[in-house]
């Protein structure tokens, strides 16, 4: 067969146009174009999770669908490092999904920039009363619920049982009431650091990766504040600021902690506590799953955070919201009422090992699958979090201040910036993003 | 990566005779036809690649050079502030941090990966034992994705857990602070860097060498050049087009550093690994300032155009050598 050479170009002419279409259609989230597939009973959800979540959310979906006929919700399921940047572009291009899972440190960033749907004509104020207070605060812009907390989570401190005999550590706060002082902590580290080899440090803390936020607990701890009363500007150069940035920089400068788990560090302080190279690590109640099945050569155990003038813990977890542009703003409200009810959420959080956020629970012994004789322990932890605490993790200006407060921690930890220096440039930071 | 490998490919492609179109005696107004037709087929080819530049490069760029004149709200660009964002620039020590890193990192990447590549080349080229195997072996991280190849690198260079600092380690040396220490976490970069990029290099060098008649080696030979001699004098100069090749390839690479960078440190431990793209990524993506983002892309697009145009001016003739 003789091909022309016009048949040739129109081949390629064809060829180009069916790629530059496909190209096109990888532009598409699949979401809430009007025309896209499934029509309006259909959902499009977005998430990261571990699998134990992944297993809570298609249970729960599963349930969802059987109690409404004809109801169909697609699970799209992406690593958490990469969704909000993927949110964001469907987003701005129109073809963000119906509804997306965030973390309480993130959703003031959509909320104040009018990109979710407003939940007031939904939940009423007795619906929003059936959820702890600091949750229910956590979801909210001007006054208004942009979201449910669908969970929360916060850290607690392990530790290796093993290497607390060697070093002759004996006692250990087994309540709230009785968690060590930063004093006594201190005092534990470096009786942990005189026992143990060089390369084995006496703990390790979760403020990698994006955690950052997770170093205002220290903060929270010595009564100090980010932000002012009114979160119009920033208050942390005070000497609570200093008393926290100070105790903090120590574990760098006394070889507390690995000099390679500062904030820009790219392994989590739990991979360093499952290898073996911590005796205690601050660590989420999330990552006790993959804990419990990744350490195997020791024994370790669990207890409360470190207290100063008061006691306080991070902000973890997320809330489920619906984007503005919803094709079915109903059923999106409806998928949200569901996935936070008293069964479905309690299903879930002792399915992933992490803490309800429905007063209703709160009391309940969840059936956690994972280390439920620790589990207890999170959960008392996460009532030292005060509503001003969230109110200043929560704050739409954290997304810009995030970065700055990495950075400057980095500085003052691994680059010896004076702490004056470091407080100063966030509270730089905080004036220029809340102002 | 992907991109550019396959814009190399097909410039490795264009070492043939140029295509002659068969031009035969014949009236002036057939010859025009002709030639217009010539013409038209030719559009026809390009067009394809043509459209997919357009749409997928041109338009963004011109779209990127248009937000950076904007201000961001977190979501797309509002507002006209001029040259705001590129004022903000001249002033901002982290962007010039992350200048002075993306240059430093060039100028050692670069020439080593170069004289890496060639002399792997050389080696590959010669009679060895299993060298499929082995040139294989060198390529395989050219083919897999970045963010792995950087993943393999936090496993060799992790400094509480990697591979090195345990064999360190085992042999009673210290670890080395891959990752708490500047310069050491600069080194880390650097090497997986290498890794990646020398495979490519070989091959690049190992199609030019094969290129060149055995006969100037056997000349040489006879008069008594010595093997130093016969590469200073004849490989080297003689691979000159793939060099002219290598450099301009690579140093767009090196300007464009990303995923291994923000797998591997985060910029990290400071701003001691930080570059200009891993800046643009966190303006863009975490901080949601955009505009800001799209004016540092400018200037990684612009710094990048003007060393091209550099190289392609000063070594024009060096592409008409061997």
């Amino acid at each position: 067969m003789t091909i022309s050479r016009r048949q040739i170009l129109g081949g390629a002419g064809f060829l180009a146009a069916a790629a530059a279409l496909n190209g096109c259609s990888g532009f598409s989230g699949g979401g809430n174009s009007d025309s896209g597939e499934g029509g309006d009973n259909t959902l499009t959800f977005t998430t990261w999770g571990s699998p134990a979540e992944e297993e809570g959310f298609k249970r729960g979906i599963a349930a969802f669908e059987g109690a409404n006929s004809g109801v169909k919700v697609e699970l799209n399921l992406v690593p958490y490092e990469q969704i909000f940047q993927n949110i964001d572009a469907q987003l701005q291009a129109g073809t963000a999904p119906d509804l997306f899972r965030v973390d309480y440190g993130t959703i003031g960033a959509y909320s104040s920039q009018d990109q979710l749907l407003d939940l007031s004509s939904y939940f009423d104020t007795a619906a929003g009363e059936e959820f702890l207070p600091a949750m229910w605060q956590a979801v909210q812009f001007d006054d208004k619920p942009y979201g449910v907390p669908h969970q929360t989570d916060t850290s607690a401190l392990v530790y290796r049982t093993d290497l607390f005999e060697q070093a002759g550590i004996t006692s250990v706060p087994d309540s709230l009431d009785s968690a060590w002082t930063w004093d006594e902590f201190r005092q534990v580290a470096e009786q942990l650091r005189g026992s143990l080899p060089d390369d084995l440090y006496p703990f390790v803390y979760n403020w990698q990766l994006g955690g950052s936020t997770r170093w205002l607990s220290w903060l929270f701890q010595a009564g100090g504040r980010l932000f002012n009363d009114d979160l119009t500007g920033s208050a942390i150069e005070s000497d609570a600021g200093t008393k926290a940035l100070s105790f903090t920089q120590g574990f760098f400068t006394d070889g507390l902690v690995p000099p390679s788990s500062s904030v820009k560090s790219s392994t989590y302080a739990d991979g360093a506590f499952s290898a073996g190279t911590t005796a205690m690590a601050f660590v989420g109640n999330f990552v006790l799953p993959s804990l419990d099945e990744a350490v195997t050569d020791f024994e370790w155990s669990a207890t409360y955070l470190p207290r100063d003038e008061r006691g306080a813990c991070d902000l973890g977890g997320n809330a489920l919201v619906a984007t503005k542009n919803a094709r079915n703003p109903d059923l999106a409200a409806d998928f949200l009422k569901f996935m936070t009810q008293p069964e479905q959420m309690s299903d879930f959080c002792a399915r992933a090992m992490e803490l309800p956020t429905l007063n209703s629970l709160v009391g309940t012994k969840l059936d956690y699958q994972t280390r439920p004789d620790i589990a207890g322990i999170f959960v008392e932890q996460a009532t030292t979090l005060e509503p001003g605490d969230v109110e200043q993790l929560t704050a739409p200006a954290m997304a810009t201040i995030n970065p700055k407060l990495r950075d400057e921690l980095e500085a003052a930890f691994t680059q010896g910036q004076p702490v004056g220096k470091t407080l100063a440039n966030i509270a730089a930071a905080v004036d220029g993003a809340a102002g | 990566m992907s991109a550019g490998t396959s814009s190399r490919e097909e410039s490795t492609d264009d070492t043939g005779p140029p295509p002659s179109p068969a031009i035969t005696p014949a009236a002036a107004p057939g010859r025009a036809s002709r030639r217009q037709r010539a013409t038209l087929a030719a559009y026809g080819f390009l067009a394809p690649n043509l459209v997919l530049l357009g749409v997928f490069l041109f338009l963004p760029l011109a779209w990127a050079f248009l937000i950076s004149f904007q201000e961001s709200n977190g979501f797309g660009a509002s507002g006209w502030v001029g040259l705001d964002n590129y004022r903000r620039l001249v002033t901002d020590p982290t962007f010039w941090r992350s200048a002075l890193n993306t240059a430093t990192f060039t100028l050692l990447t670069v020439p080593l990966s170069l004289a890496l590549g060639l002399g792997l080349a050389v080696l590959m080229n010669s009679v060895l034992p299993g060298r499929r195997l082995f040139r294989t072996l060198i390529y395989l991280p050219m083919v897999i994705s970045g963010v792995a190849t950087a993943l393999m690198g936090v496993l060799l260079f992790d400094e509480a857990t990697g591979i090195i600092n345990k064999l360190l380690r085992g042999g009673g040396l210290a670890g080395i602070p891959w990752q708490s220490q500047g310069s050491a976490a600069f080194a880390s970069i650097i090497l997986v860097t290498l890794w990646i990029r020398v495979g490519f290099n070989m091959v690049i060098y190992l199609a030019g060498l094969q290129g060149i008649s055995p006969e100037l080696y056997e000349a040489a030979r006879l008069e008594g050049a010595t093997s130093w001699q016969q590469f200073r004098y004849l490989t080297v100069p003689l691979v000159g087009p793939s060099t002219f090749f290598l450099l301009i390839m690579d140093v767009i690479y090196s300007f464009q550093i990303f995923d291994t960078i923000f797998v591997m440190t985060g910029g990290g431990p400071g701003r001691s690994t930080s570059v200009l793209v891993t800046y643009a990524y966190e303006n863009g993506f975490v901080t949601r300032d955009q505009s800001y983002a799209a004016a540092i892309g400018i200037v990684i697009f612009l710094l990048t155009l003007s060393f091209t145009a550099i190289q392609w001016r000063g070594n024009r003739s060096r592409d008409t050598v061997g």
